[in-house]
């Protein structure tokens, strides 16, 4: 995935302390490449390897050295760089674009930005940034809560008692994420981040009542800003012959964004508390976590039993 | 209706782990199809085979001899199912 200039401008203005020198028609350029490039040695004369594709920052190394040396030979090896079609400049410590820049930039029609930052803090932070806004990202049908530390999608078909079920979990002193819809990202570390909706943020419906704000009722601990998923848990209507799981050894999974989690299906019915359940669900998966896995350490313990008993 | 019926019958556990989780899972879902009582173990000491935590205490090792009696009206139906899970030994070796 790729970025725009434009997105990167609007997005990193007041977190990278940019400002746009010139090229502001051009912001549509993209972004290739998610690292950003000091192009010192480019200015040498040495383009091979040169990462064109990269965002160019200029530090106090290159300006230095592009002040070291004479205009004409200044213009000649910056327009070498902008030859290779690189997708924008920025000028690190706010330091005046020296004029070669602007005419260069305004020829190719490259985007110039000046940061106030200094050049490694503006690295870092805007590799973080380029990550952000390439990251996968999608929405998935789902109450999401955090309980005891693990990061719980409950999903299942409308009016099952997500919300309901989600309202006893949060009176019993766990957090809500997002009611309904949950907004998942997947960071570059492949954890995917469940959030909710901007707008709908800590809101959440009840059936009957309406729509409450969580943490007017319940009070700031109730809510979480985001979390971690960990597992998904669906509410499903009891049928007998339902091929649900009854050891728990080998649990399902689901992929969301790609990367694979834990599912459980947990059947409703009349006289099952499902907050008690989800929350079994949720605690002895960190169990598992942790180490103990309960349905498989029994099942060891049975069969070892049994082997002996057989005489084997 | 058919009427209440009531079939017995014994089986040998072939299986080189017995009826650990797997298998127990296994008849608690066969079970769970059917409407009638379905007792399971070693005489005297039957428990439901509707109860998987049930399952893992009769002691069902290699070479252990379970009664199983089931009765209700589609007794001889789930005699069938769980006659043929200890037949193919639960898939198991």
């Amino acid at each position: 995935m790729s970025i725009t200039l434009k997105d990167f401008w609007e997005r990193g203005q007041a977190r990278l302390s940019l400002e746009l020198v010139s090229g502001e028609d051009a912001l549509d350029r993209v972004v290739e490449e998610k690292a950003i490039n000091r192009p010192g040695l480019a200015l040498t004369g040495f383009f091979q390897y040169f990462a064109q594709r990269r965002l160019q920052v200029f530090g106090l190394a290159e300006f230095t050295y592009l002040k070291s040396l004479d205009s004409k030979e200044r213009e000649h090896r910056l327009r070498e760089i902008f030859e290779k079609n690189i997708p924008g400049i920025v000028i690190a410590r706010n330091r005046n674009p020296l004029p070669e820049f602007r005419v260069l930039a305004e020829e190719y029609s490259v985007p110039l930005f000046r940061t106030a930052m200094i050049t490694s803090h503006f690295i870092n932070e805007s590799t973080l940034l380029i990550e952000e806004l390439t990251a996968p990202r999608g929405r998935v049908q789902g109450t999401m809560l955090e309980i005891m530390g693990i990061g719980v999608l409950l999903q299942g078909k409308a009016g099952i008692g997500k919300s309901e079920t989600a309202l006893s979990l949060i009176e019993r002193g766990y957090s809500l994420v997002a009611d309904d819809v949950t907004e998942v990202v997947r960071d570059s570390r492949g954890k995917v981040v469940g959030y909710a909706n901007e707008l709908t943020r800590y809101h959440m419906e009840i059936r009957g009542v309406g729509i409450v704000h969580v943490p007017s009722l319940f009070g700031v601990a109730s809510i979480r800003r985001e979390s971690e998923l960990d597992l998904v848990v669906e509410l499903h209507p009891y049928k007998n012959d339902e091929q649900e799981e009854r050891t728990g050894i080998k649990p399902d999974s689901i992929e969301v964004l790609g990367t694979k989690f834990p599912y459980y299906s947990l059947p409703v019915s009349p006289g099952r508390d499902m907050a008690n359940i989800v929350e079994a669900t949720a605690l002895n998966h960190k169990l598992k976590t942790l180490g103990h896995d309960a349905a498989k350490e029994l099942d060891e313990k049975v069969i070892g039993t049994f082997l002996r008993k057989a005489g084997v | 209706m058919g009427g209440e019926k009531k079939v017995v019958r014994e089986f040998t556990v072939e299986n080189k782990y017995g009826i650990h989780a797997r298998p127990a899972a296994l008849l608690v879902k066969a079970a769970g199809k059917y409407v009638s009582e379905i007792l399971i173990g070693k005489k005297g000491s039957e428990v439901s085979a509707k109860s998987i935590m049930g399952l893992l205490t009769i002691e069902g090792h290699q070479g252990a001899c379970l009664s199983v009696q089931v009765v209700g009206e589609d007794a001889e139906e789930a005699m069938a199912e769980i006659a043929e899970l200890f037949e193919k030994n639960f898939f198991e070796e």
